[in-house]
């Protein structure tokens, strides 16, 4: 295996989602809205209030103020929405570059060239993951920046990074993107609308959701053992996904079988 | 320098291209016609190692398809049905990234995308998105793709489909050209007059080998016997009496020249001439007419239809 051909794919199909205004909502709208619109709106309320009662979020640690404690479960909770871009952005990108380059005809001269199936796979499988890794990875540090400037004066110390926002940045978030590319390029083999991939690719966001609910229900502590399953279980789905997508994305295939 | 040897591929039952048996040699000129649907391009992606055959082998050099697949790809250049670039790229993009994935040294790359550009005219439209391109120019430039690596063996699937007379013409002297280097050509075209001009050996096929030879060979072979027959000044009197001579089949008129098809042109043109000189014409030329490739095409073809 070449890495410097995997490279070239994965550079070219970066250069080329910049053309798709889809592509480029997933990689500056949507970052934007999790790093800087959530957390103003979500905790301006709560930082001007001079009194919160009722309930306290689940799992509050003892020891905290109901303010603090609201505070401190919604922070968590800002870290798992950065689950969603790794989710979505890939298999946006990931769709327009195998059902867009199959229905412009591209595939056949690239599927011609001296690259192996594991090569091309992989290079475009990077070029869909590497903005989306980076786009969650440059607006989660401007979350950080943000949610500790305004939270500072509560707590005296800055809150993040903490250790569930470090595990979904370094470990589910990449697993995510992997899982999302996976299931892109068997949707690609399937359908020849870059809308319906998209749409159809988005079920890689129910084990996001799944995770998210049950942390927002109460059913999830976020402790090491809860973390490490969730990890364990994205790991799982990648293998199998990526085992599939690798015997979907088979050249004869491409051209005689994909839809 | 190609051998196929009962080259068959089957889609769902459905035969696309029927035990193919021939060779093309090196630095040849081959030239596959079909109609639409023939097994063409199903033949060439079968050379290319895109897909498998389903019976049969074939050979590129040493290298059989589908056993040193790579090693093939590595050797051949493929210029497919559609261009296939990236529109959002730069023409320079499009083929330095290719070039790239065959492993061409940046110095050789560099020289190689700026003498083949230049060679279709296209050098000063390098920076520009491909997809600003017309039709033709986007050929050219998929035309240049396939050539980045110097293949050996070209494989061309309608090289002038979409393009200009002018701009055809440049493509054909670039395959001509490129013959002079010792590259073996393979093209799949609907163009006769193309095959005709640039092909030194032509294959006809619908689904299965129909015939085989070079376009001269084919045209003695599956010729009626047409006489071309040049006048000055060919009148009405002479036309007449050229119809009512015994064998004559045929008698077409283009200007002053006349076109006789006859069954048996050795008994019947000299009575022909006799009867056009007893009639007061005078001739000029009286030479062997040729089919076309086209009609012996349409011959073959239509044949093998019925």
């Amino acid at each position: 295996m070449r890495f410097d051909r995997i490279w070239e794919i994965a550079k070219k199909d970066i250069a080329s989602v910049r053309r798709y205004k889809y592509v480029l909502y997933g990689l500056v709208v949507m970052p934007l809205i999790f790093a800087f619109v959530v957390p103003v709106v979500s905790l301006v309320p709560i930082l001007g209030s001079e009194n919160l009662s009722g309930e306290l979020p689940p799992f509050a640690p003892p020891g905290y103020s109901p303010k603090q404690a609201m505070i401190l479960w919604m922070v968590s909770m800002f870290s798992l929405f950065f689950m969603f871009i790794p989710a979505f952005v890939p298999s946006v990108i990931a769709s327009y570059t195998f059902v867009g380059e199959k229905i412009n005809k591209q595939l056949e001269p690239l599927l011609a060239t001296p690259t192996t199936d594991s090569e091309l796979l992989l290079g475009k499988a990077l070029g869909a993951f590497l903005p989306a890794v980076g786009v969650t990875f440059a607006s989660f540090f401007g979350m950080v920046v943000l949610v500790d400037a305004l939270t500072f004066p509560i707590f005296g110390y800055p809150l993040l990074p903490n250790l569930i926002s470090l595990v979904v940045l370094f470990v589910y978030c990449p697993l995510i993107a992997i899982l999302s590319v996976s299931v892109s390029v068997f949707i690609s083999s399937k359908v020849n609308d870059v809308r319906a991939a998209t749409q159809l690719s988005g079920v890689t966001v129910f084990p996001v959701l799944g995770f998210y609910f049950l942390f927002i229900g109460g059913f999830l502590r976020l402790d090491w053992v809860e973390l490490a399953l969730f990890a364990a279980l994205l790991v799982f789905a990648d293998l199998g996904l990526y085992y599939l997508s690798k015997m979907t994305f088979r050249r004869e295939e491409i051209l005689t079988k994909w839809k | 320098m190609i051998r196929l040897e009962g080259l068959t591929r089957k889609f769902n039952g459905l035969t696309a291209v029927d035990n193919l048996n021939f060779e093309v040699k090196e630095g040849e000129i081959f030239g596959l016609l079909g109609p639409n649907g023939a097994g063409k391009t199903t033949t060439v992606r079968m050379l290319c190692c895109l897909i498998k055959p389903t019976n049969g082998r074939a050979f590129i050099g040493d290298y059989e398809i589908g056993r040193d697949a790579m090693k093939i790809r590595e050797i051949v250049g493929l210029l497919p049905e559609s261009p296939g670039l990236y529109g959002e790229l730069s023409a320079y993009r499009n083929l330095d990234f290719y070039a790239k994935l065959y492993g061409v040294p940046k110095k050789r790359r560099e020289e190689n995308i700026e003498r083949f550009l230049k060679m279709m005219g296209l050098w000063e439209r390098r920076n520009d998105p491909v997809g600003t391109f017309s039709k033709g120019m986007q050929q050219k430039i998929a035309i240049v793709r396939s050539m980045l690596h110097e293949p050996k063996v070209l494989f061309l699937d309608e090289p002038t489909a979409a393009l200009a007379p002018d701009s055809a013409k440049i493509v054909r002297d670039f395959i001509l050209e490129l013959k002079h280097e010792k590259r073996t050509i393979f093209i799949c075209t609907h163009n006769l007059y193309e095959a005709e001009r640039v092909c030194d050996r032509v294959a006809i096929i619908n689904t299965k080998l129909i015939t085989l030879g070079s376009p001269a060979q084919l045209q003695r072979e599956f010729g009626s016997g047409k006489t071309e027959i040049q006048l000055k000044n060919l009148g009405p009197k002479v036309i007449k009496a050229v119809k009512k001579v015994k064998g004559v089949l045929k008698v077409d008129v283009a200007g002053d020249k006349l076109f006789v098809q006859s069954r048996d042109p050795e008994s019947v043109n000299p009575k022909v001439v006799e009867e056009i000189v007893k009639n007061g014409g005078k001739v000029i030329y009286v030479t062997r007419g040729m089919l076309g490739l086209e009609e012996v095409y349409l011959k073959l073809v239509g044949k093998d239809e019925i």
